[in-house]
């Protein structure tokens, strides 16, 4: 029964971030490679610093929190306002006059679909950015392909890609429940609805950035 | 049939509805007036179960409906159409799929035998060539309509309106009241309806239970209510003034 649902939300909260989580981490990466290069230009620091260090600013913060607080503002904010608004707009008791559990046949949809999507999204987001300081670095920074690509290669700890992930499947729960909440306990007009989506934008943050430092005590000391 | 005993329901202590006792006859079209903020959608709303009641009785023929729990509710409700106050279409889905989703919720019917259904209903209440628009595109007339269509696609024994003929053109809202009417009679449905439009009261009147503040004045059909001796209830039938001075010729 929720199969068709599943799929439109995947479509909706998932395949429509792709382009704006690609985006924003290509201009990190980069940012990040021109950083190490310019702040690292010290002989004594070896080269590859740099390939090393976009990807593990990637893979250890960027891919994951800095995306999950963006998608808490863009997948958040458009749960909220759309549960927000069906009810207000009476949608809601319409399901639930039918004997629809209006609750589990809205949110539950949404929460498989980001789960199952948002790890897609940071690995995406991994492989972008380290290409975009790849091409940062060796274009502008005078840096060769070589020293870079040994860069992400050298020291390179599996298990930080788990870490990833683990903190994007509890950053998408996150982001989910909260803002379906605000937007199912609505009441009032599109004035409540408007201030339910701020409100699960910024919750979201704040739990994001709370469990953030939870999971790194318990998964990295 | 369905039988409210003892009503009370509050708002963050601030009474709604006030010791309501009335009993809804099947196959009839039964009518709640009242002014604007007298309490007619939370009466309703109490009725199908969205509000919590805080005192009192709701029978649905011999069944205890604010006793039930979830699941058994649930059988009920897949009985129940109901049209809100604002349609509340589903604003995601196009006309068909808006009366096609009860069926795709609770019926084992092929694909085809649901479409055959959803065309059937969407005639009945004359709207032909829409399927495949969105809520949005609609007219405010089309769209309480189409929500008719949605509440009857199941054939639901109890349909509730909540004034399903405001802010519409008079000829559109006879239009609907005598849907409703003739649908009722039809498949001999307990049909409760919310309005304060005194041509739907004549139209359709079988049964009226007129409120005000949250309490019941009055309680009687169309040929009854204009000679009643309830003041409130003459000054809600009797409020233009040409009705007035109808009353004054008499
Ligand atoms: N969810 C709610 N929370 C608090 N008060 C409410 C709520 N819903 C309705 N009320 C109050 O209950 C009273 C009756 O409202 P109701 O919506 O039943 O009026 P109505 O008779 O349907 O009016 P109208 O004809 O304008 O639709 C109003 O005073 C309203 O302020
Ligand atoms: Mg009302």
């Amino acid at each position: 029964m929720y199969y068709k649902q599943t799929i439109r939300e995947l479509m909706y909260l998932g395949f429509n971030s792709v382009a704006i989580i690609a985006i924003i981490s290509f201009f990190m990466g980069a940012v990040v490679a021109l950083q190490t290069v310019y702040n690292t230009e010290n002989p004594l620091y070896p080269k590859y610093l740099v390939g090393l260090g976009t990807r593990d600013s990637m893979i250890l913060e960027f891919s994951s929190s800095v995306a999950a607080l963006i998608l808490a503002g863009k997948v958040g904010s458009s749960i909220a306002s759309e549960i927000g608004t069906m009810r207000v707009t009476e949608q809601i008791d319409a399901l639930e006059i039918m004997g629809v559990n209006s609750a589990s046949y809205l949110i539950l949809p949404k929460l498989i679909a980001t789960v199952l999507f948002n790890p897609f999204l940071t690995l995406i987001s991994i492989i972008v950015g380290i290409f975009g300081g790849y091409l940062a670095s060796t274009v502008f920074g005078t840096m060769t392909p070589e020293d870079f690509i040994y860069g992400i290669q050298y020291a390179f700890i599996p298990f930080y890609i788990t870490y990833s992930l683990v903190k994007t499947l509890v950053f998408a729960f996150i982001i989910t429940t909260v803002s379906a909440f605000q937007g199912y306990y609505v009441s009032g007009g599109s004035l409540e609805v408007g201030r339910a989506s701020t409100k699960a934008v910024v919750f979201s943050c704040l739990l994001i950035l709370l469990f953030n430092v939870i999971i790194t005590q318990l998964m990295l000391s | 049939m369905i039988r409210v005993k003892n009503l009370y329901k509050s708002f963050d202590g601030r009474t709604v509805l006030d010791n309501i006792s009335v009993e809804f006859e099947s196959g009839k079209t039964n009518l709640i007036i009242g002014q604007s903020g007298s309490g007619k959608t939370v009466l309703l709303k109490c009725i199908v179960g969205l509000h919590e009641i805080d005192k009192g009785e709701i029978w649905y023929e011999d069944v205890l409906f604010n006793k039930l729990n979830f699941t058994d509710k649930k059988e009920i409700r897949k009985e129940m159409g109901m049209l809100f106050q604002g349609s509340a279409l589903f604003d995601s889905l196009t006309v068909e799929q808006n009366v096609r989703f009860p069926l795709d919720m609770f019926t084992e019917k092929t694909y085809e035998e649901k479409t055959d259904r959803v065309n059937f209903c969407l005639n009945r209440v004359n709207i032909l060539n829409s399927n495949n628009l969105f809520p949005s595109e609609l007219s405010g007339g089309m769209r309480k309509r189409v929500a008719i269509a949605r509440a009857i696609s199941l054939n639901p024994k109890y349909l509730f309106c909540d004034e399903p003929n405001s802010g519409l053109d008079p000829i559109t809202a006879i239009l609907i009241d005598a849907l409703i009417k003739e649908l009722t009679e039809e498949y001999s449905m307990t049909t409760i309806v919310n309005t304060h439009d005194m041509n739907s009261v004549m139209e359709n009147g079988e049964k009226i239970l007129f409120i005000s503040d949250g309490v019941k004045c009055w309680e009687g059909n169309k040929n009854e209510i204009l000679n009643s001796d309830c003041e409130k209830l003459n000054d809600f039938v009797f409020a233009n003034s040409l009705a007035k001075k109808l009353r004054s010729l008499r």
